[in-house]
């Protein structure tokens, strides 16, 4: 027989009392409505004492039992607490499961608000400690490397070739596209104003000397750090957080040794070709362009071969070598310093690709300066 | 021990279960009376966490059926489905809980997502489950901040928060000291007994076994069916098989395997 659907009553005894009588279902479908009915029945109702008759109870769950218990607590009458009567043992079961005022007192309380001087010494501590961090690795991957160049037979080559495989090799189409788009948009932005000037030739010039210096090699290690600092963080910080790294540990296997100096090398290593061939494929893009606005095919090659120069191509490659060092280094850092838990892999990744696009920012930005003032 | 269709709350009929067309159990069938603690053995890749995902609807089976409550978990569909699924609860082994909520906001969000209820009785009724399991007072801790066995305990709230008549716990013990096995066995039992909550725990730990679960089914690696159901205590001490009594008295045999 199906329960009852909910019903309250509110009515006075002979001796005056207030009494609030349940019937039905109470659970989490039909909490609400009965609620509504009791604010609704008490609101005005003066309240000195009250009893709470349950009886005609049939069924209910925890969520019910709340309204039982709030009114046993005097919530909904302004303080005056209540005595249920006549509840069924399996929902007297449940209404005794709630915590008793002691208990709810005993509950921590949520962290206190930190205020501005302490955030900031925070801060300042948290950078000091970070700085450390980071020089230390650097130490430590130096020596890494430093063993591995002695002991050649004990460092995994094999690791080294999937990491060339998959942040090089796998990264060619997203960089033919970026790059090739690069170019090609450069190109078509420079048009028009080079046009009123009649120099539309000199848009070779542009992408040629963009494309070598910067672009070719930014574009790069942004693709790098997106796609491969990114995976060397959550690779680690996975290792990390499943005991692997403890584990390699323990064993007396250095993880630098194991797993890191076989990223940064590989990283160094393929960056300056991933960097020239998204030169090339940026201004391939440029050519594009030229070419759709009446250039030949020789004019376009002269003018592109005029103003490419070697020294400029140099110093993008010489770039995209610290680049690729640098991507790797601080993905596999954060990996290595992961806290635990999910959300702590995922904070490693934002980390390691953050700090490594500052990173490189910074470094083509001294490279510019340095190159102004050695004069080239 | 046959249970009646209408004590029935879990009825697993003639089910076979697999990858990728490999059969790893087949001819699945016995049946979880209300209130019961239920236990599915096995050693391991026996298939008894595979049978525990196909009962909880994450694992179709490749054939027969799953009755959870009257209702085939394999065969509902939509609004339908949302409610069967809050009609039970489960414990995973590791616990599961996410670790960006504090411990009342993971036992808050069966609560936040499903009821009407006003914040703060929803923070009263979550703090009652997280008391039945002795935690409240770590409500505002992080899961990172709590043993093992805490997280256990949290999830097992988390997983009744809604007042599901089934609870499903993969493996409670596994992992946990013998002292906090005992206390994790101790809370269910006294959770199932006093709410009446249907308890199907998928297990090899012995001692929990013999201590909480009244009757049991045992899957085989080899034979790829059940070859054992009853009281554990029975199994142990009155069955012939040999392959059982090899479970329960944790001989090893040539292979080096404890278990059948």
């Amino acid at each position: 027989m199906l329960p009852l659907p909910p019903a309250v009553e509110v009515r006075e005894d002979a001796q005056g009392a207030t009494v609030v009588a349940l019937r039905g279902e109470l659970d989490v479908g039909t909490v609400s409505r009965v609620r509504r009915e009791l604010i609704a029945q008490l609101a005005e109702r003066p309240v000195r004492s009250l009893e709470i008759d349950a009886t005609g109870l049939e069924r209910g769950d925890m969520s019910g039992m709340v309204i039982l218990h709030q009114l046993r607590s005097g919530v909904f009458t302004r303080g005056v607490r209540g005595r249920v009567l006549g509840l069924r043992p399996e929902l007297e079961n449940l209404l005794v499961a709630f915590p008793s005022e002691e208990t709810l007192r005993q509950v921590e309380a949520g962290p206190a608000p930190v205020s501005v001087p302490e955030e900031v010494g925070a801060a300042t501590l948290s950078l000091a400690r970070d700085a450390r961090v980071q020089i230390t690795f650097l130490g430590s991957v130096v020596q890494a490397l430093a063993t591995a160049a002695r002991t050649p037979r004990r460092t995994r080559f094999a690791e080294l070739v999937r990491v060339f495989d998959t942040a090089g090799a796998n990264a060619l189409p997203l960089v033919t596209l970026v790059s090739l788009l690069t170019g090609f948009v450069i190109a078509f932005e420079s048009v028009e104003p080079l046009a009123r000037f009649g120099a539309e030739i000199y848009i070779a010039d542009t992408i040629g000397t963009a494309m070598t210096r910067e672009l070719g090699p930014i574009m790069t290690a942004i693709v790098l750090a997106g796609r491969s600092g990114t995976a060397f963080a959550a690779e680690l910080g996975t290792m990390k957080v499943n005991d692997e790294l403890d584990a390699l540990e323990t064993m007396g296997l250095d993880p630098i040794r194991f797993l890191v100096i076989q990223r940064i090398a590989a990283c160094t290593a393929l960056t300056p070709l991933l960097t020239a061939y998204s030169m090339a494929a940026g201004i391939a893009g440029g050519a594009i362009v030229m070419r759709a606005v009446g250039f030949t095919p020789a004019a376009i090659r002269n003018e592109l071969a005029a103003s490419i120069l070697a020294s400029d191509v140099a110093f993008g490659i010489g770039k995209s070598l610290l680049f690729g060092a640098l991507v790797a280094a601080v993905g596999c850092q954060r990996g290595l310093e992961t806290g635990r838990g999910a959300i702590a892999v995922g904070r490693s990744a934002t980390r390691a690709v953050v700090a490594s696009i500052v990173l490189i920012i910074l470094v083509d930005a001294l490279f510019a300066v340095l190159a102004f003032v050695l004069g080239k | 021990m046959s249970v009646r269709a209408e004590d029935a709350t879990v009825v697993v009929d003639e089910v076979a279960l697999g990858y990728d067309g490999t059969i790893i159990q087949r001819d699945l069938s016995f049946s979880v009376r209300r209130g019961e603690v239920f236990g599915i053995l096995g050693g391991s890749g026996s298939g008894k966490s595979t049978l525990l995902r196909a009962l909880i609807g994450l694992h179709p089976p490749l054939g027969g059926r799953i009755l959870l409550e009257g209702e085939d978990i394999s065969a509902v569909q939509g609004a339908a489905r949302g409610r069967l699924l809050r009609r039970f609860g489960v414990m995973y082994q590791s616990g599961a809980l996410f670790g960006s909520l504090t411990v009342l906001e993971n036992v808050r969000l069966p609560l936040d997502e499903f009821t009407d209820l006003e914040p703060e009785e929803k923070d009263l009724v979550a703090l009652a489950k997280l008391d039945q399991v002795g935690l409240c007072t770590a409500a505002r801790k992080l899961p990172s901040q709590l043993s093992g066995g805490m997280q256990k305990r949290v999830a097992i709230a988390r997983a009744m928060a809604l007042d599901p008549g089934i609870l499903f716990l993969d493996e409670p013990s596994a992992g946990l000291d013998p002292i906090i096995s005992a206390d994790i066995d101790a809370l269910i039992c006294r959770l199932s007994r006093r709410f009446c909550i249907t308890s199907v725990i998928v297990t090899h730990e012995l001692p929990s076994i013999l201590a909480i679960i009244d009757r049991c089914v045992l899957l085989d690696i080899d034979a790829r069916t059940i070859i054992a159901e009853g009281r554990p205590v029975d199994l142990r001490d009155h069955s012939t098989d040999p392959r059982v009594r090899r479970f329960f008295r944790r001989d090893g045999d040539e292979s080096g395997r404890a278990v059948p």
